[in-house]
């Protein structure tokens, strides 16, 4: 793209680069078309001569990267109901719902998802659509349809493979229709016909699919929610980790810190989606407020409560011991509806994490795991001017992520009033 | 549903309810649920005791039925591109363009929609979402796909027969798929494979299509652009024709008396579609405009200036014969815009109708047409509280429809966001002539 002469010079009260923890102060930002050019202190950020600027002054406010919520399923509904019934709708609906959970994610200041797993070619489309200019969205990392076993988590997606052949098959054609990486259930999960506390893939099948993504550039995250499954994860040198549970094939919780130390020595991130139980909790507590819980609600609040400490503090134990920590929502899988990607962010303070280092694990961090990092994640000159405008200063209150002022994607102010 | 909580009310300077009643001053809306409860002088809309009310005030605003739009293709872009290009998008990308025109009608104003023709099943699945609350939608009537002979207009959808059983069958198909009535290319159009001026369904077959869908209670429609589809259509009881162009099958314009009289005498409806072709000669005028035409595009906007005016004019007779005119857009097909459905209302007041008449056409006539009149097209107590809050009375200027404050969908106010949503739909006019 030949770049033009139209500038944007963006001052605010603080800038928050996400490059490490610094905070700028009166700080700005300048772009050319849908680039960053220039990032500095007030005075030392200078337009070119003649050019047109259009200058926007944020005063009390901080500028910072678009969010980049490394988990989200645009397929989602996120009423509470199960995949297994999620499945069931048409292509049609599913890429109705999936522009829905777009728009609304975009509008909520995260300029960039990764999807973990969509029906059929229905996220795919969905971008098409979106570069055809027919629905705006943040820019979508697609993993299309999952890699899973014969009733394996989301194998009514569209996959189910057996054997390292069919897996790579599967990789190929995936990639064929342009896919940015492989999501692979190395577990079973919610999906009612797998086992969530055994391993899926053996471990020859999740090499042949590693390998053959890598081979064309592309990355891998695999669904984890049992120990084994981490351990053929990381056999198999997959490059996120999803969930990533302690448990036993007899359910028992069991911390594991050399696994964790294999997490760390091999760099792979970690994606806990932390908040997507939490979202359950705090449903019920509110609805308990208000009606009396029947006994169903009473046993879910109460076991999804123990589940969430324990999740706390395994998480915690990896984030101290150097695992690079991503957020990812899970948004809108089961309760979590999407536009609520803040309240994940604000479950990682409670893993240990300050609030900038917070907001780290949700820009440049989550753009590593996405290998987007060199157009997005932080600003920085030569980077998509994807920017974040909030009321306050979210690096003492990360609270403050939820005041939205402005969001730029690619340099262009999105028009959170236009619903056409 | 009776909650004693769940009473709006609004109250408005003016109220048109398209009954043909004059307008009510300083009027009130009682609205119980979806329906009307009441309506009437203020004065005279009683709220029922103990119940918790939420107002909207509209001091200064008038306030008719919601639109009802009788043609829409929501699958299409309007920006000029033929269906034979249309029709090679993935159902995915179909669907998603159209909900977006669905949502810039609703947001213009219109409440109530009759999709004339889609891609396979992409607005039957847009209806099964709009019905489980995934998407916000007008209501809709579907038509499933239209029914086209081989190569036929529109066959490129997914319905082409032949024969009487293959009639019959896809028509039961369609209604089982979910379809509120049938659409029937009676004759060739844009499509490519198509011929314009020749019927195209024999009668026969169109006789087998209609019976089968009046069995079940199912309207019929078909899309004529030459004089035998309109007598073909008359044979087989078709109950509106859209389009209604007097072409014999050289091409050439001849109006038909005698088949109007049969119209009027059998009441069949009449959809005249006249703004579409308008909006083709605009596209040409704004591309003049910005860049020139080259030659056989001043050819192209001579002639769609003339199919325009002798359109107009048939529809001045037609008028005056007493036909059942009603409105309906055609938009987004060719270069006709979703969310501008006033500009065919336009049309209709062009070709001779009043201001109270055009308004009705889009209203208590086009409800009438479509078999809903007992659901909507009136504020009536009992009707759903389809309505459109409007800044000014259209009444004194029928433009007046263009500026609209609020829009309720049964009962339910509208989020419509700013006024970018609407203007980021709006068509121009052209400044040539």
């Amino acid at each position: 793209m030949t770049k033009t002469n139209s500038f944007k010079l963006i001052k605010g009260e603080r800038i928050i680069d996400a490059k490490d923890g610094n905070v700028l102060e009166r700080g700005a930002l300048l772009l050319q078309d849908d680039q960053i050019i220039s990032i500095g202190r007030e005075e030392d950020v200078i337009p070119p001569e003649g050019a047109q600027v259009e200058e926007i002054i944020y005063e009390n406010k901080t500028v910072l990267p678009g969010l980049v919520d490394c988990h989200v399923h645009l397929n989602g509904i996120g009423d509470g109901r199960k995949g297994d019934q999620l499945n069931l709708l048409s292509d049609e609906v599913l890429t109705l719902q999936s522009a829905k959970n777009a728009r609304t994610h975009l509008f909520s200041g995260v300029t960039t998802v990764r999807d973990c797993g969509a029906k059929n070619s229905t996220t795919l489309r969905l971008r098409d659509a979106i570069q055809m200019g027919i629905t705006v969205g943040p820019k979508l990392i697609l993993a299309g349809r999952p890699m899973s076993i014969i009733g394996g988590h989301l194998w009514w997606f569209g996959i189910q493979a057996t054997g390292p052949n069919e897996c790579r098959a599967h990789v190929r054609q995936l990639v064929k229709e342009g896919v940015d990486f492989i999501k692979i259930t190395a577990s079973g999960g919610s999906t009612g016909t797998s086992v969530p506390l055994r391993p899926s893939f053996n471990l020859e099948e999740m090499q042949a699919i590693v390998d053959e993504a890598h081979k064309f550039g592309k990355h891998t995250a695999a669904h984890c929610t049992n120990t084994q499954s981490m351990i053929n994860a990381l056999d198999a040198g997959v490059d996120t980790i999803i969930h990533g549970i302690y448990n036993e094939p007899n359910g028992d919780r069991s911390y594991r810190p050399d696994i964790t130390e294999r997490i760390v020595q091999q760099e792979v991130f970690l994606n806990p989606t932390i908040h997507q139980s939490r979202e359950r909790i705090w449903q019920l507590d509110e609805k308990s407020q208000n009606e009396k819980l029947t006994s169903e609600e009473i046993e879910e609040l109460n076991t999804t409560k123990e589940g969430h400490e324990q999740r706390i503090e395994e998480v915690s134990k990896m984030w101290e011991a150097g695992v690079k920590i991503v957020c990812g929502s899970d948004s809108a899988w089961a309760n979590y509806k999407m536009g609520r990607f803040q309240a994940d962010i604000n479950s990682h303070i409670s893993i240990g994490m300050s609030p900038i280092q917070a907001i780290l694990s949700a820009t440049n961090l989550s753009a590593q795991s996405c290998c987007i990092q060199d157009q997005v994640g932080t600003l920085e000159v030569g980077k998509s001017a994807d920017i974040l405008v909030v009321e306050g200063d979210p690096s003492k209150n990360i609270d403050a992520l939820w005041n939205i002022v402005d969001i730029y994607q690619n340099g262009k102010l999105i028009d959170r009033g236009n619903y056409i | 549903m009776s909650n004693i909580n769940d009473f709006i009310l609004i109250k408005c300077s003016k109220l048109i309810d398209c009954t043909g009643k004059s307008p009510i001053e300083n009027a009130a809306i009682l609205i119980e649920g979806s329906k009307i409860k009441a309506l009437g002088h203020e004065s005279k809309v009683v709220i029922p005791e103990g119940a918790k009310i939420h107002s909207y005030d509209y001091p200064e605003s008038t306030i008719m039925p919601g639109m009802i739009d009788c043609h829409t293709h929501n699958n299409g872009f309007g920006d000029g591109r033929l269906g034979d290009e249309l029709n090679l998008l993935p159902d995915e990308i179909l669907t998603l363009q159209s909900i977006r025109n669905l949502r810039a009608s609703l947001f213009s104003g219109v409440t109530t929609i009759r999709e004339n023709g889609p891609k396979n099943s992409t607005l039957i699945k847009l209806k099964e979402a709009s019905d489980s609350k995934i998407v916000l939608t007008p209501r809709m009537l579907i038509c499933g796909r239209a029914l086209s002979i081989i190569g036929g207009h529109m066959g490129y959808f997914g319905s082409e027969v032949t024969g009487l059983d293959q009639a019959r069958s896809e028509t039961r198909n369609l209604i089982k798929q979910g379809a509120d009535y049938i659409k029937i290319t009676a004759t060739g159009g844009s499509t490519k494979t198509s011929f314009p001026f020749r019927h195209s369904f024999n009668l026969d077959e169109l006789n087998a299509i209609t019976s089968e869908a009046h069995k079940f209670g199912k309207l019929t429609a078909t899309h004529c652009v030459s004089t035998q589809g309109v007598i073909n259509s008359i044979k087989s009881n078709v109950d509106m024709i859209i389009h209604c162009i007097f072409k014999e099958p050289d091409g050439s314009d001849k109006f038909r008396p005698e088949v109007v009289e049969q119209l009027f005498n059998k009441e069949i409806y009449i959809n005249p579609t006249l703004h579409v072709k308008r909006a083709s000669i605009w596209d040409l005028l704004h591309r003049k405009e910005k860049i020139g035409l080259t030659k056989s595009e001043e050819i192209l906007l001579d002639k769609n200036k003339k199919d325009f005016d002798t359109h107009l004019q048939n529809c001045a007779k037609m008028i005056d014969s007493g036909l059942k005119l009603i409105t309906g857009s055609d938009s987004s097909w060719s270069s006709y815009q979703s969310g501008n459905t006033v500009f065919e209302i336009e049309c209709l007041q062009m070709a001779g109708f009043s201001n109270m008449k055009s308004i009705l056409s889009v209203t208590r006539e086009a409800a009438k047409s479509l078999d809903i009149d007992d659901i909507v097209g009136t504020l009536e107590v009992g009707k759903e509280a389809d309505l459109l809050v409007l800044n000014n009375n259209p009444l004194e200027n029928i433009n007046n429809l263009w500026d609209v404050k609020d829009v309720f969908l049964g009962g339910k106010h509208i989020d419509r966001g700013s006024d970018k949503s609407l203007n980021s739909v709006k068509q121009l006019r052209p400044i040539l002539n």
